[in-house]
C-alpha cells in the first residue's frame, strides 16, 4: 500500500526549475588581492555563453574592479551553470509538493524576515512578481531589495529542486533494487509534503491557527548605519 | 507623415560607442547621417528645424530632459516598432520570460532610474542590482538605450566614488595622517589648460586626478590614495577629473593645421593622414579630428556656406566630393577650388572663426566691388548656386581673406546678430526643402489615385468580359440544345 495519497502524481518530470522561466540563482564570492566581491542575480540558462565573458567585463568595468576579476566573474558564473547543466536531463519528483520558504537577509539597511508555503508542483510561479508585490505592500523604499528577496527564493526553489532529483535517483535505483525498502525511502523524501497534506486533511478549513500566525508573519526592520557597519564587521570577522 | 525626417533616423547610430562625450556648447552627434538637433522630450513639438549649435541649458528644470533627434520615436507609455526591431527576442515568445511587458518593465525601470539623476551617468551594474530580472536582459535593454541615447546622454558627467574607493582614501587617510604634514602646505597647483600637476608631488598628472573645489588643490592619482593632502580635507572633498590620453602628448597648433590639410586631401584614408601629420598614429588623429570643435567655428559662419554644407550632405547631391564626414564637407566645397591658394584661404576662414570670417566679408565686399572679381564670382557660382549675397561673401572672403583677416582681428562684435541672421536663412532654407518634399509627396498621391482609378476600370472591364463569356457559353449551349432538339425531332419524324 503506498503511503502517499492518491491526489498526488509521482510521474517524474524532467528537471527545471519549479518556476515559470528557467533562471538560475549565482551567486559570486570572489576575492582577489584584498578585494572581495559578494554578488547574487539571476542568469537566463538559455543564453548563450559568449554572455558571460561579456557580462563578467561589463561588471568588472562598471565598478572599477582590478581585471583579474573578469576572468574569475566568468569562472563561476559557468562553474554554476554547468552545475545546473548538469541535471538537466534528469528526473526530479514532483509529489504534492508544499514547501516552506524562509526569508533572512539583510539588503543594505533593510532587514527582512518572512516565511511561507510555496507549490513546487507549480511551473508557472514567479519569484520576481513576489518579490514586486512584496515590496511593494510593505513600502519598501529601496530598490535592491525586490531581486534581493526573489533571488533567495530562487535560490531555495533551486536547492528543492536538487534534492527531489537526488531522491528521484535514489528511488529509481531503489526500485531497481530492493523493493521493500522503497516506501521507506518515498516517504522520507516526502516528509515534508505529507506533513502539511495531514495538516490539511485534518481541519475543516484551510485557515492558520491563531498561535501560528506570527511565525508567518513577514517582518521588516530598518537599520540605522552603525548597525549595519557592526553586522558587517562581524561577518567579516568569522571566516577569519 | 510629411516631416521633415533625416533619411538615416531609424538605424542606430553604431559609430557612437567609440567616441568620447560631446564639447560643451555643440550638439552635433557623431552620426555622420543624421543631423541632430537636440530636442527636449516633454516639450518639443516643433518640426525638425536645422538649429545649429543653440547652446546646450543648464539642467536646472527636473523636467526637460536630452535626447538625441534620432530617438525621437521613444515614448514611456508604449512599445514602438524600432524597440521591437532591435530586441526581437522579447517580443517573438520564444522564451517565456522575455515578453513585451517585462520588457517594458525592464525599460521603464532603467529610465526613471537614470533620470532621477540625469547629469550623471548610469552603470549598468547599478542598474541590475535593482532589478528584479535575469541580467542578460536587462543588459541588452541597457545596451539598447545606451546606444540610442535614451540614457547617459550628457556631457562627461563625473562618477560618483564606489563605497570601496572612499573607504580605501579613508584608511589611507587615518594611516598617513601624520607624515601628511611636512606635504600639507603645498602651493595651489599650476593648472594650464593642457596640463595638470598635482600640488603636492609636482609630477604631471597622467590619466585621473582629483581636484578640491575647497581649497583649490589638484593632486594626481597617487597622492590622492595615499592621503598626501592637508588634514582639514577628507576624500569626500576631491572629485575625480579624468584626463584623456590627448592631454598627454599636446596638439600643437601647427599639428591640428596638418591634420586638417591632411584629412581635406586624403579624406577617409587616415594611413596617409597619420603619415602627412607625422609623429601621430592613426588612433590619434582620429580621435584628435573628432575632437576638433569644427561645427561650432563653422556653424556660425555669416557665409551661410556651412548651412549649405549641411543642406548638401543631407541631400548628398551638391557636393562635389563624397560626403564622408560631415566636418570634411563643411571645409571641403571651399577647399576645393583649384586654385591652392584658395584651399589656403577656405582653411584660415575655417579656422578663423565666426566673427573674424564675417568681418572679413563685410571688408571684402566693399574692396570686391572697387577691384571687380567678375571672374571669381562666376567661379564661385558655379559651385554654389543658391543666393547671390552667400556667393558674394564667398568669393569676397575666398579672394581676400588674406588681407582682412588681420584688419578684422581688431575687435568685431557681431556674433550674436549674425547667428540670428543664419538662423533666419536656415530656416527659409528648410521651408523651401519642405516644400519640394511636399509638393513631391502630393504628385505622388496623385499618382497613386490615378492609379487606383485605372485598376478599377480594369476590374469593370474584367467583369464585363466574364459576363460576355457567360453569355457567349448560355449561347452555345442553347443553340446546341435547339440543334439537339431538331435532330431529335427529325428522326422521330
Amino acid at each position: 500500500m503506498k503511503p502517499l495519497p492518491s491526489t498526488s502524481s509521482k510521474t517524474p518530470v524532467k528537471f527545471r526549475m519549479p518556476t515559470s522561466e528557467n533562471l538560475v540563482p549565482i551567486r559570486l564570492d570572489i576575492e582577489v588581492g584584498g578585494q572581495r566581491f559578494k554578488d547574487a542575480f539571476t542568469w537566463n540558462i538559455s543564453d548563450p555563453d559568449s554572455e558571460v565573458s561579456v557580462f563578467a567585463k561589463r561588471t568588472q568595468k562598471d565598478l572599477k574592479l582590478p581585471l583579474a576579476f573578469a576572468t574569475q566573474i566568468a569562472q563561476s558564473i559557468q562553474t554554476q551553470q554547468t552545475e545546473f547543466r548538469s541535471y538537466k536531463g534528469q528526473e526530479m519528483l514532483t509529489g504534492e509538493k508544499i514547501v516552506p520558504i524562509k526569508l533572512d537577509l539583510r539588503v543594505n539597511r533593510t532587514l527582512i524576515k518572512d516565511q511561507f508555503l510555496w507549490d513546487l508542483n507549480n511551473f508557472d510561479s514567479d519569484p520576481e512578481e513576489f518579490s514586486k508585490t512584496f515590496c511593494n505592500d510593505l513600502g519598501i523604499e529601496d530598490p535592491e531589495v525586490g531581486p534581493a528577496v526573489a533571488f533567495a527564493i530562487r535560490e531555495q526553489l533551486y536547492e528543492i529542486a536538487i534534492q527531489s532529483v537526488a531522491t528521484a535517483r535514489e528511488s529509481r535505483n531503489a526500485k531497481k533494487g530492493r523493493r521493500g525498502e522503497y516506501s521507506s525511502i518515498s516517504s522520507r523524501s516526502t516528509g515534508a509534503a505529507l506533513d502539511l497534506m495531514k495538516l490539511f486533511s485534518n481541519r475543516y478549513s484551510g485557515v492558520r491557527k491563531r498561535k501560528e500566525w506570527d511565525v508567518f508573519e513577514p517582518m521588516v526592520d530598518m537599520l540605522s548605519n552603525e548597525e549595519v557597519a557592526a553586522l558587517e564587521s562581524m561577518v567579516e570577522r568569522k571566516p577569519r | 507623415m510629411a516631416s521633415l525626417e533625416p533619411p538615416a533616423a531609424v538605424t542606430p547610430p553604431s559609430s557612437k560607442p567609440n567616441l568620447l562625450p560631446l564639447p560643451s556648447p555643440t550638439i552635433i552627434t557623431p552620426s555622420a547621417a543624421a543631423l541632430a538637433a537636440v530636442a527636449p522630450t516633454t516639450s518639443s513639438s516643433s518640426p525638425a528645424t536645422l538649429s545649429v549649435a543653440t547652446p546646450l541649458p543648464t539642467p536646472s528644470d527636473a523636467e526637460l530632459v536630452h535626447i538625441p533627434s534620432y530617438s525621437r520615436w521613444f515614448s514611456l507609455d508604449g512599445i514602438s516598432e524600432c524597440e521591437i526591431r532591435c530586441l526581437p527576442e522579447f517580443f517573438d515568445s520564444r522564451s517565456p520570460s522575455r515578453n513585451p511587458r517585462a520588457y517594458k518593465y525592464i525599460r521603464d525601470s532603467i529610465i526613471k532610474q537614470f533620470r532621477r539623476n540625469p547629469s550623471s551617468k548610469i552603470t549598468f551594474t547599478e542598474v541590475r542590482k535593482t532589478l528584479a530580472a535575469d541580467v542578460i536582459s536587462i543588459r541588452r535593454v541597457f545596451d539598447f538605450l545606451d546606444a540610442w541615447g535614451l540614457i547617459n546622454y550628457s556631457p562627461a558627467a563625473l562618477s560618483k566614488p564606489l563605497k570601496w574607493e572612499e573607504k580605501d582614501s579613508k584608511t589611507s587617510q587615518h594611516a598617513a595622517d601624520s607624515p601628511a604634514g611636512p606635504s600639507s602646505d603645498s602651493t595651489p597647483p599650476v593648472r594650464e589648460t593642457t596640463k595638470w600637476l598635482c600640488g603636492s608631488c609636482k609630477s604631471v598628472c597622467s590619466i585621473a586626478c582629483f581636484a578640491s573645489d575647497k581649497c583649490d588643490l589638484t593632486l594626481c592619482a597617487r597622492c590622492f590614495v595615499r592621503g598626501n593632502y592637508r588634514v582639514g580635507l577628507s576624500s569626500s572633498d576631491f572629485r575625480r577629473v579624468e584626463i584623456s590620453d590627448e592631454m598627454k602628448t599636446d596638439w600643437t597648433e601647427k599639428e591640428t593645421m596638418q591634420l586638417l590639410e591632411a584629412v581635406m586631401h586624403y579624406g577617409d584614408d587616415w594611413k596617409k593622414v597619420a603619415q602627412h601629420v607625422g609623429g601621430r598614429s592613426e588612433k590619434d588623429c582620429i580621435t584628435h579630428f573628432i575632437k576638433l570643435p569644427m561645427g561650432e567655428k563653422l556653424a556660425g559662419s555669416a557665409e551661410f556656406g556651412s548651412g549649405i554644407n549641411k543642406l548638401n550632405q543631407m541631400k548628398d547631391d551638391n557636393s562635389s566630393n563624397s560626403s564622408s564626414s560631415g566636418k570634411r564637407l563643411c571645409l571641403s566645397p571651399l577647399a576645393d577650388a583649384s586654385n591652392p591658394i584658395m584651399a589656403q584661404a577656405a582653411f584660415l576662414s575655417a579656422l578663423a572663426g565666426t566673427a573674424v570670417a564675417e568681418a572679413a566679408a563685410q571688408a571684402a565686399v566693399t574692396a570686391v566691388s572697387k577691384v571687380g572679381h567678375g571672374e571669381a564670382n562666376a567661379h564661385f557660382r558655379s559651385l554654389h548656386g543658391v543666393q547671390g549675397l552667400q556667393n558674394a561673401s564667398i568669393t569676397s572672403n575666398g579672394s581676400n581673406k588674406l588681407k582682412s583677416s588681420e584688419e578684422a582681428r581688431s575687435g568685431v562684435n557681431t556674433m550674436p546678430e549674425e547667428k540670428v541672421n543664419v538662423e533666419e536663412e536656415l530656416r527659409t532654407v528648410a521651408m523651401v526643402q519642405m516644400k519640394h518634399i511636399q509638393e513631391k509627396i502630393i504628385h505622388f498621391e496623385e499618382i497613386d489615385s490615378q492609379i487606383d482609378k485605372e485598376w478599377k476600370q480594369m476590374e469593370q472591364m474584367r467583369d464585363i468580359l466574364f459576363y460576355d463569356q457567360l453569355n457567349l457559353l448560355k449561347h452555345e449551349r442553347s443553340i446546341r440544345k435547339t440543334g439537339q432538339q431538331a435532330a431529335e425531332g427529325t428522326r422521330a419524324g
